[in-house]
């Protein structure tokens, strides 16, 4: 008998249908892929699976237990866990405190034992082959170790059933082979992991079993050792699609932009050049200081000492306006918090750099804005019902697309893209691709932030890589290997 | 159906009001008259004209607290040159706005220097103004303003009803409404109130925007000070005390949202006219005062509520999480 089955669910909202009749079953202890397109309804399945969202039709069957009208409450009693993709800990408590919030641990009626409690909680962190300390507060750690908490939560739950939306989108390279080690042990002590991503090796390695979904329908569930690669990607876009990275004819130009030992906000010395037509890889592990680095050249933090030069002349920018005039860009790597405003339509957000360049005499011309909108969400193939919808309902990935989408429309021609392609699916990544090169053969000039090693190497011309603060090496595009970027990253200097 | 239950919840002011406005004109003879339309406007002018820089800084994501004692303050400083010197009034209308447009660029400064939210900077000034206003005048009312700058707000046009103050807040009002919802400025502001790093990041001087918006604010209060106490003739220290209170519960009737980055001024007009309505049906009713103001807290708090549920409808998924918290704890403990 299947742990868990979702059984004809369907989910509508205005003008979209998330969910049509969708039915899957999980065994115990096995991990199961969750894949599709941005908007493909992973993320409202699991909404409903967790008792956060009502189904139209349809029920979830827990070990044999029909549910339906489920609370969020009936499904962790049941034995559901759900890691959504914006961790979801407390910042100002400490990790003891988040791993047993809502918890009754030993103590009197007027508090906790804490003694007790941070005991318990360093035996889970151990557990996980962790060295956090219970006392530490959760806004000190890294995403990496909030996940690792995360999963503490759901095992000090005693969770049957293990969600997670998408947990390799934030985390280094490294720290994914640690969660997927604990993800295993899990599996193996008979946890059933449900695990969404919308990247294929990593699901190749990691899960036994495959559920596609695409456009709210359910396509197929197969097991990984009986599919490719190919198969698997046909099954999600439905077509055929050629993976391989664009070629790209770009002429460099003269030097677009110039760092010149650039130190500040946590970085030291900074020397880069980018020319025109090039993309410039930024490689390193989270906190290398790439999007620190990335703030100042945009003009959003001042640097301390050093020169930023663009175009030929040394400039100062007192502001992101400063800059985005010269025409640097950025698009920044926290959608939700930096990039997008969450609760304004597709056709505010998208034209949001723009308005000045939209406006005669300080009126914005409304009709400009919406050709403006509607040339982005073609070209960028933003899955939306209308422009007019709001972004907080779009999916992840068609989020991060409007967030590219706005520096685009700003005609900036230095870029900086830091984790462009972060939770955005395999057609849509080809799609930014294209993009990126049709930019770069137009003579734009990009700084490409990047923690996915394929697309690091497939896409720059030349590489640099930081470690804490500096840079340690740069590599010419005959010198690319992944080895040598590794080690670069974790601070051997040449 | 749809479409005019999401009429009605957009523009929950407006529809109320009318409402409201049906109730009078169906118990009060005499309600519904051009006269008595124009004497509310008349006598909601100087609000109204606050208002408009109230729902730009709150668009904008921010909230002032101080505007009953900084109208007074600029009132009293206006009543005391007309009064004991012999400078134009053109001049003294003048000095009193730049005045207040200075005062409002001072609290913009503090919150900077003092790294705090506009709203905490306010409400010390609000005391701040108060002590002033009160020394300055030696809590005495200034009364005989002179006709000249009484005419300001009371002078009339084709209609004995129609006042310059009504005509000069219609006149705000439009373009406000304009400027809001069609100009770059307009945009910048709600993108501010939307989400403020997401607007630096776009390139949106905000450093600049809170200087230019705290201008505009002291702008309408200086004008909206002038225009009250050219109506009553007379200024005190505590002249204008509380009207933000009024003005704060019309702005969110009017559907702006104590966040930022939602509003429309036609909204909040019908909102601030709407308290008006209540005070005065309250009035008439024969209430006792001190009831009046416990009927406005109730209006207060249950629009504040009504705010939060339409943010929290918004962020479902997070508050049902925290929600599934509170709920675990309470059935664990
Ligand atoms: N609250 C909502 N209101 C309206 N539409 C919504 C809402 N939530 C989701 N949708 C729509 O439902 C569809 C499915 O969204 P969902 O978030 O499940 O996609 P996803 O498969 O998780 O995609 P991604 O990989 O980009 O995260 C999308 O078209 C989305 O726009
Ligand atoms: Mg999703």
């Amino acid at each position: 008998m299947p742990i868990l089955e979702v059984s004809r669910v369907t989910k509508r909202y205005p003008g979209v249908t998330a969910l049509d009749d969708v039915s899957i079953s999980f065994e115990k202890g096995e991990i199961h892929a969750l894949m599709g397109e941005n908007g493909a309804g992973k993320s409202t399945l699991i909404k409903i699976i967790a008792g956060a969202e009502a189904s139209d039709g349809g029920e979830i069957i827990i070990e044999g237990e029909s549910h339906r009208g489920m609370t969020p409450l009936d499904a962790k009693r049941a034995g559901v866990s759900v890691i959504y993709q914006e961790l979801n800990l407390v910042p100002s408590l400490s990790v003891a405190e988040n791993l047993f919030i809502g918890k009754k641990v030993g103590g009197s009626f007027i508090g906790p034992d804490f003694k007790e409690m941070r005991r318990r909680a360093a035996q889970v962190m151990r557990d996980l082959g962790s060295n956090i300390k219970p006392e530490t507060l959760v806004f000190e750690l890294s995403t990496s170790q909030q996940q690792l908490v995360e999963i503490g939560k759901a095992i000090v739950d005693n969770c049957k059933v293990l969600i997670m939306d998408e947990p390799s989108a934030a985390i280094a390279v490294a720290e994914v082979e640690n969660m997927f080690r604990i993800v295993r042990e899990l599996r193996d002590k008979g946890v059933t992991v449900v695990y969404i991503s919308h990247r294929i090796d990593e699901v190749f390695s990691l899960c036994d079993r495959v559920s596609i979904l695409r456009d709210g329908r359910y396509i197929t569930t197969e097991r990984l050792r009986d599919i490719d690669r190919r198969g698997l990607i046909r099954h999600m876009v439905g077509r055929e699609l050629s993976e391989t990275f664009p070629e790209r004819r770009s002429r460099m130009g003269e030097i677009a932009l110039e760092v010149i030992s650039l130190t500040g906000n946590g970085d030291f010395d900074m020397d880069l050049t980018v020319r025109k037509g090039e993309v410039l890889g930024l490689a390193g592990l989270v906190g290398a200081g790439r999007t620190e680095l990335a703030k100042m050249i945009c003009g959003d933090v001042k640097p301390v000492s050093g020169e930023i030069r663009a175009k030929g002349k040394s400039r100062r920018f007192g502001c992101v306006s400063d800059a985005l005039n010269i025409g640097v860009g950025l698009i920044p790597e926290d959608r939700k918090s930096e990039g997008l405003f969450m609760d304004f339509a597709v056709d505010w957000n998208i034209p949001s750099m723009s308005f000045k360049r939209l406006s005669r005499f300080g009126v914005v011309n409304q009709k400009k804005v919406e050709a403006l909108t509607d040339q982005y969400v073609d070209a960028l193939r933003i899955k939306t019902p209308s422009t007019r919808q709001v972004v907080r309902n779009l999916s992840g990935g068609n989020q991060q697309k409007v967030v590219v989408a706005r520096a685009l429309a700003a005609e900036a021609d230095i870029l900086i893209f830091d984790e462009p392609t972060r939770g955005i699916d395999v057609g849509a990544k080809q799609e930014i691709y294209r993009l990126m090169n049709r930019l770069a053969e137009t003579g734009n000039a990009i700084i490409m932030i990047t923690s996915d090693m394929e697309e690091l190497l497939g896409m720059s011309d030349r590489i640099a890589v930081m470690y804490e603060g500096r840079k340690t090496g740069e590599l010419a595009r005959e010198a690319f290997s992944q080895d040598r970027i590794l080690e670069l990253a974790s601070g051997y200097s040449v | 159906m749809r479409k005019s239950i999401d009429f009605c919840q957009k523009n929950l002011a407006l529809v109320l009001l009318i409402f409201a406005g049906a109730l009078f004109s169906a118990t009060t003879a005499n309600f519904l008259t051009v006269t008595n339309a124009l004497n509310i406007l008349n006598q909601n002018a100087y609000t109204i004209i606050a208002m408009c820089g109230i729902a730009l800084i709150m668009i904008g994501g921010d909230l002032d607290m101080s505007v009953g004692y900084h109208m007074s303050i600029c009132g009293v400083l206006c009543a005391m040159l007309l009064t004991r010197t012999g400078i134009p009034v053109p001049v003294i209308v003048a000095v009193t706005i730049l005045t207040s447009v200075a005062l409002a660029m001072l609290t913009t400064f503090l919150t900077q220097l003092l790294g705090i939210p506009r709203i905490f900077v306010t409400i010390g000034e609000a005391t701040l103004f108060q002590g002033f206003a009160y020394v300055i005048t030696n809590s005495k009312t200034i009364s005989n303003l002179p006709i000249a700058f009484k005419n300001i707000a009371q002078g009339t046009l084709l209609h004995p009803s129609l006042t310059y103050a009504t005509l000069l807040m219609a006149a705000f009002v439009v373009i406000m409404s304009f400027v809001l919802s069609r100009t770059y400025f307009g945009r910048q502001v709600f993108s501010m109130g939307g989400n403020l790093t997401a607007a630096r990041l776009a390139g949106i001087n905000v450093m600049k925007m809170k200087y230019i918006i705290g201008a505009l604010v002291g702008f309408f209060l200086g004008v909206a000070a002038v225009i009250l106490i050219g109506r009553t003739g007379a200024a005190a220290a505590n002249t204008a005390a509380g009207v933000e209170i009024n003005i704060l519960t019309g702005i969110l009737l009017g559907g702006v949202s104590i966040r930022g980055g939602e509003g429309k001024i036609s909204n909040c007009v019908a909102g601030i006219l709407l308290v008006a309505l209540i005070s005065n049906g309250m009035q008439l009713a024969g209430w006792n005062p001190y009831f009046q103001y416990i009927a406005k807290g109730v209006i207060m708090l249950c629009v504040l509520g009504f705010d939060m549920f339409q943010m929290r409808r918004r962020s479902v998924m997070n508050n049902r999480r925290k929600e599934e918290a509170v709920l675990t704890a309470r059935q664990e403990a």
